[in-house]
C-alpha cells in the first residue's frame, strides 16, 4: 500500500516538474522569439544588469506580455478543471459553454457604452449572466439537469453571445471595430504590466477561495449522497464552487479576451502529464497547463507570420479544436456520449 | 397549399423589400421606373439594378439553398439540430475558397470560388466520420460538437489567413459570418446553376431518402440502396452549400430554422418540405438582411449574424426538447 503511493507520489512529482520545466522553456522562449531575435544571454544579460536589449525585452516588449499570458492561461485552466470535476465530463468547460463570450460581450458593450467600470467587472457580469442562462435554461421541464444537455445549452448561449459579438462589432467605427474583432478572437498584443497586475491580483484572491472550496469538491465527487453524509450542503456547495470557477475564467477574459479551448484542453492535458487525480491537483496542473498553452499560442500567433501579430486565439482555435474531435471520438467509443 | 401561397407571398415581399428599402429612400414606385424605363444617366436607377438586383440575387440562390440543405441533412440524419452552418460544412467551404486564393496568391476573385464545393464535400464527409455518422445514426450530440470543433477550426484558420493579409474588415465579416453587401463581386451565375442542379437532384431523390428514414433494412426491402441515395444527398447538400457560401459566405443557422417551418408548409413529403425550404429560406434570408440593413443606419448588420440571432435561441430551445435517449 505504502509502496503504490510512494510510486505514486513519486509520478506526481516527476509530472509537476515536467509541467515546470515545459513552463520555463515556453516563457524564454517566448521572450527570445519575435521581430527582433534575442539570445538567452542577451535575456540574462538584461535580467542581471537592467540593461541593453535585454532588459528592454523583459520591461515592455514581451516580458508583460508573456506574464499577462500565464495569469490568463493559469485562471482559465483552472476554471476549465473546475467545471469539468464539478460535472464529470471533459467537454463542460467555460469556452465550450458559452461563458467566455459571454464575459467578452460584456466588456465589448461596457466599452461601446463608455462607461468607467474596471474590465474585470464588466467581464465577470458577463460571465456570470451567461453562465446563470445555462443553468436556467438546462433545466427540464420535469425539473432535472443533465450535463449533455447543459453543454448543448451552453453551446447555444455560446452562438448567441458570438452573435451579439459581431453586432456590437458592426456598431463601432472601423479601425475600433478591427480591434475589438481582435480582441473577441482572444488576443495578448500590447498588453503592459497593469494587465499582469490585474490578472494576478483577481487570480490570486480567487485562488484563495478556491483554496477553501477545494475540500468540498473532493466530497462532492464521492457523491451527493456521501457527501451531504459528510455535513455538506451540496447544492450551495456546487454553486459556490461554479461561482469561483466562472470568475476565474473572467479574470482571464478581462485581460485575453475569449480565448477560446485553453480551459477545455488544459485540465485533461496537465492531468495525463502530472496523473493527478484529487481535485486540487488536478487544478493545479490545469493551471500551469493552461499557462504553458497560452504562452505557447501566443508565440505562435506572433512569429508564425513575419512581420505580423495573429491574435492567439486564432491558435488555440486551430490546435483546440482537433482535440475536441479527438475527446469526442474518445468519449463516442467510451460510450459516455 | 393555401400554407405555401402565403409563403410565396412572403417571398415577394421580402424581394420588393430588398429592392426598395435603404438608406437612401427610393420607394416602390422608383423600383417600377428602374424596372419598366430605365435609365441609365439616373443614378438611382443604376443603384437599383447593379446594387440591389444582385443581393436580392444572391438573397435568393443563398436562402433557398441552405434552406434545402438543412432539410435534406434533418432527414438523412433524423437530428433536428443539422444546419450546414453548425455543422461546420459552410465552414469547410468558406476554408476552401480562402486557402485557395492564397496558394494562387492573389485576392479571391469570384472563380475561385468554385473551390467552394470539395471544401463542402470534404467538410461533410469529415463532420460524419468524426461525429460518428458512418457507424450507424449520428447521435445529435456527437455530430453536434463535431460540427462545433470542425467548424471552428476551419474558421480560426480563415480569420488567420485574413488577418495575415491584411484584408479590410468587410473580406473578413464576408468569410467568417457570410454577408450579402458584396454581392456584386460573386459568381451569381455560376453559383446559380450550382443551386438549381442541387435542387434538381434532391428533388429527385427525395422520396428515396424518405424510405431510407424508414431505416436501412426496411429501405433495402423496399428497393433503395441506402449507401447511393447518401451519396447523392451529400453531392446535393455540397452543391447547394457551396452555391450559398460563394454568394454569400458562411451564413448560419438557416439550415436549422427553415426544415421545422417548411413541414408546417409542405406537410410530411419531403418533396413539398423541399420546395417549402426553398421558398421560406430565401424569404428570411432577405427579410434578415433587409432589417439588418434599417435597423442602426447607417452601419448595416451582417446577415450571417441577423440569423444567427434569430437561429440561436432556437438552438436553445431546441436543445432543451432533446429527450435523453436522443443524445446518445
Amino acid at each position: 500500500m505504502t509502496g503504490k503511493m510512494n510510486a505514486k507520489m513519486t509520478a506526481g512529482i516527476r509530472g509537476g516538474l515536467i509541467l515546470a520545466v515545459a513552463l520555463l522553456i515556453a516563457i524564454v522562449l517566448s521572450l527570445m522569439i519575435g521581430q527582433i531575435r534575442l539570445s538567452a544571454s542577451d535575456l540574462w544579460t538584461g535580467l542581471l544588469t537592467g540593461k541593453g536589449p535585454g532588459a528592454l525585452t523583459l520591461r515592455v516588449l514581451r516580458g508583460p506580455g508573456v506574464v499577462t499570458a500565464i495569469g490568463a492561461g493559469a485562471a482559465l485552466g483552472a476554471s476549465g478543471a473546475i467545471f469539468q470535476i464539478l460535472l464529470r465530463n471533459p467537454l463542460a468547460a467555460p469556452d465550450v459553454m458559452g461563458f467566455t463570450s459571454g464575459a467578452g460581450l460584456a466588456v465589448v458593450c461596457g466599452v461601446l457604452a463608455g462607461t468607467s467600470l474596471p474590465m474585470p467587472l464588466l467581464s465577470a457580469a458577463g460571465g456570470l449572466a451567461a453562465a446563470c442562462a445555462v443553468a436556467i435554461l438546462a433545466i427540464k421541464r420535469d425539473g432535472s439537469q443533465v450535463p449533455i444537455t447543459l453543454i448543448l445549452v451552453g453551446l447555444g448561449i455560446g452562438f448567441l453571445t458570438t452573435a451579439g459579438n459581431s453586432f456590437i462589432v458592426t456598431r463601432l467605427p472601423p479601425e475600433q471595430a478591427a480591434e475589438a474583432q481582435r480582441w473577441l478572437t482572444g488576443s495578448l498584443a500590447a498588453r503592459d504590466w497593469g494587465h499582469a497586475a490585474q490578472v494576478f491580483g483577481c487570480g490570486a484572491v480567487l485562488a484563495v477561495i478556491l483554496a477553501i472550496q477545494v475540500r468540498s469538491l473532493g466530497l462532492l465527487e464521492l457523491g451527493d449522497d456521501l457527501a451531504t453524509g459528510l455535513g455538506l450542503k451540496s447544492n450551495r456547495a456546487r454553486l459556490k464552487l461554479a461561482g469561483t470557477g466562472v470568475l476565474l475564467a473572467a479574470a482571464g477574459v478581462a485581460v485575453a479576451g475569449p480565448v477560446p479551448f485553453i480551459a477545455l484542453m488544459a485540465g485533461p492535458l496537465g492531468m495525463r502529464i502530472t496523473g493527478a487525480t484529487q481535485p486540487g491537483g488536478r487544478i493545479v496542473s490545469a493551471a500551469v497547463t493552461g499557462a504553458i498553452i497560452t504562452v505557447l499560442a501566443d508565440l505562435a500567433a506572433r512569429s508564425i507570420v513575419p512581420g505580423l501579430q495573429l491574435p492567439a486565439g486564432v491558435m488555440t482555435g486551430i490546435f483546440g479544436a482537433p482535440y475536441l474531435l479527438w475527446l469526442l471520438s474518445r468519449e463516442m467509443e467510451a460510450g459516455d456520449i | 397549399m393555401r400554407a405555401m401561397a402565403v409563403a410565396f407571398l412572403a417571398l415577394v415581399l421580402a424581394a420588393v423589400l430588398t429592392l426598395t428599402v435603404g438608406v437612401r429612400e427610393g420607394g416602390f414606385a422608383l423600383l417600377w421606373q428602374a424596372l419598366t424605363a430605365f435609365d441609365p444617366s439616373d443614378p438611382a436607377h443604376i443603384a437599383v439594378l447593379s446594387i440591389r438586383m444582385p443581393r436580392l440575387i444572391a438573397g435568393l440562390i443563398a436562402g433557398a439553398a441552405l434552406g434545402m440543405a438543412g432539410t435534406i441533412m434533418q432527414a438523412i440524419t433524423r437530428n433536428p439540430l443539422a444546419d450546414p452552418g453548425i455543422l461546420g460544412i459552410n465552414a469547410g467551404a468558406a476554408f476552401a475558397v480562402v486557402i485557395g486564393s492564397l496558394i494562387a496568391g492573389r485576392a479571391d476573385n469570384g472563380l475561385m470560388a468554385a473551390l467552394a464545393f470539395p471544401g463542402a464535400a470534404g467538410a461533410a464527409v469529415a463532420v460524419f466520420a468524426l461525429g460518428g455518422g458512418l457507424k450507424g445514426d449520428a447521435g445529435p450530440v456527437r455530430l453536434t460538437l463535431a460540427g462545433v470543433a470542425l467548424s471552428a477550426m476551419l474558421l480560426s484558420f480563415v480569420s488567420a489567413i485574413i488577418l495575415a493579409r491584411n484584408e479590410a474588415l468587410e473580406v473578413f465579416r464576408f468569410w467568417v459570418t457570410g454577408s450579402l453587401a458584396q454581392a456584386g463581386m460573386r459568381p451569381l451565375g455560376y453559383m446559380a446553376v450550382a443551386a438549381v442542379f442541387g435542387t434538381a437532384l434532391a428533388i429527385t431523390i427525395a422520396p428515396r431518402i424518405e424510405a431510407l428514414s424508414l431505416g436501412s433494412a426496411l429501405a433495402r426491402g423496399l428497393g433503395t440502396k441506402p449507401g447511393r441515395i447518401q451519396l447523392g444527398a451529400l453531392v446535393a447538400v455540397t452543391a447547394l452549400t457551396g452555391a450559398a457560401v460563394g454568394v454569400a459566405g458562411p451564413v448560419a443557422f438557416l439550415g436549422l430554422l427553415v426544415p421545422r417551418l417548411a413541414r408546417r408548409v409542405g406537410g410530411h413529403v419531403l418533396r413539398r418540405e423541399l420546395i417549402a425550404s426553398a421558398v421560406l429560406g430565401a424569404a428570411i434570408l432577405l427579410f434578415a438582411d433587409t432589417i439588418g440593413r434599417i435597423v442602426i443606419p447607417p452601419t448595416e448588420i451582417r446577415v450571417g449574424t441577423m440569423t444567427a440571432l434569430i437561429g440561436a435561441p432556437m438552438f436553445i430551445w431546441m436543445a432543451r426538447r432533446l429527450r435523453a435517449g436522443a443524445s446518445a
